[in-house]
């Protein structure tokens, strides 16, 4: 199973990216849970899901145990149990969880990630291919929301500004909970300049360079998702994608090294 | 006139910040540029460049690590931990998140 965490500047096209990657996976026959923690609910446009702000309730979570984890699923909830009842059916049957606007309010944004936390340590690890879209910056990837990831993929535009926050972002691999890869997607490059600009900048293995696709931007005007508009080098290229995550990132349980499974 | 502009990932709010603050220096006004930004890109737009905004923050590390007095008033943050860019315009930085939380 694929656990891939999209990260990278505001705007760089993870949830573009991530909501096309998580359909193409579904499409090859595999199980797909879609996660959104970024607040805005970017990930359900490219999904094709029609945004829903109505709030998973307050009481999913309890206080936990003294000196425990702050928040934990309420009894009788198992992770399961949380998937069957809040995840959104999606096209292509994926099924798509949004954690960043969970509870509405920021100050309460910490039972979304101790609920999630819980719900991807306990689930079924044979049952889900997990796809993620971060918040763009560093703010929630450094914070631990992409624990549950054995490959974080940093998407990168060929401009200073991208670079320059995806830089900061490789520093992901330094932490004790780092996934197993950090690898790099190029995004809106216009020829292999723009590709070395990017690899030469980041010294990580690009492993896919995404073109820049007109198409994109008219289905985001369009509100529609890039698999529903018109197929192109966009789609091709996200499908390349898959292809290579699925044959060098499908981790089995025994090679995570987070404690996550 | 204080002016915060705000807006989704990519949308240009940095691009636009550092337009307005040069435009504004060029009409004449004593101008700030203020990043709030964690992932703090206004030096690129003003044109400052990229090490400046290192250097700035390598500073602000340095109170961290005792190494560097706390400025006590604006005038001072401004002084001590500011940078002029072109037109005029005084670059200071809040802060960068750039590590990983330990667990």
């Amino acid at each position: 199973m694929i656990r891939i965490a999209f990260a990278g500047k505001g705007g760089a096209g993870k949830s573009s990216i991530s909501g096309s990657f998580a359909r193409l996976l579904a499409r090859r026959e595999q199980p797909v849970l879609a996660v959104d923690s970024d607040p805005l609910p970017g990930m359900a446009y490219s999904l094709g899901i029609p945004i829903d702000d109505r709030p998973t309730p307050d009481d999913v979570v309890v206080e936990g145990p003294e000196g425990g984890v702050r928040w934990v699923l309420r009894p009788g909830l198992d992770a399961a149990g949380f998937i069957d009842t809040y995840a959104t059916p999606g096209p292509d049957n994926v099924q798509y969880l949004q954690f960043g606007n969970t509870w509405g309010h920021v100050s309460t944004l910490q039972r979304g990630q101790h609920a999630w936390s819980q719900v991807v340590k306990e689930m079924d690890p044979t049952a889900w291919n997990v796809v993620g879209d971060l918040p763009g910056g560093s703010r929630q990837a450094m914070f631990g929301w992409a624990k549950y990831a054995d490959v974080v993929a940093i998407v990168v535009e060929p401009t200073a500004k991208s670079i320059h926050v995806a830089r900061q972002l490789r520093n992901i691999s330094n932490a004790t909970w780092a996934p197993a890869h950090v690898v790099v997607v190029a995004n809106r490059v216009d020829d292999p300049t723009d590709v070395a600009r990017i690899s030469d900048a980041l010294e990580r293995p690009v492993i896919a360079a995404v073109p820049n696709d007109p198409l994109v931007t008219d289905a985001d005007k369009l509100a529609v998702s890039p698999l529903d508009h018109r197929p192109g080098p966009f789609v091709d290229a996200v499908e390349q994608l898959v292809a290579v995550v699925e044959s060098n990132y499908d981790l089995d349980t025994q090679e995570r090294t987070d404690g996550t499974s | 006139m204080k002016i915060a502009v705000v807006g989704k990932g990519g949308s240009g709010k940095t691009s636009v910040s550092g337009v307005l603050a040069r435009s504004l220096a060029r009409g004449g006004h004593s101008v700030v540029g203020l990043d709030c930004d964690t992932n703090p890109n206004l030096g690129l737009s003003l044109g400052v460049g990229d090490l400046e905004t290192e250097r700035l923050l390598s500073l602000r590390d340095q109170i961290d690590e005792g190494e560097q007095e706390h400025a006590h008033t604006w005038d001072d943050i401004l002084e001590a931990y500011g940078t002029d860019s072109p037109d005029g315009v005084r670059l200071t930085v809040v802060n960068r998140i750039d590590n990983p939380e330990p667990d």
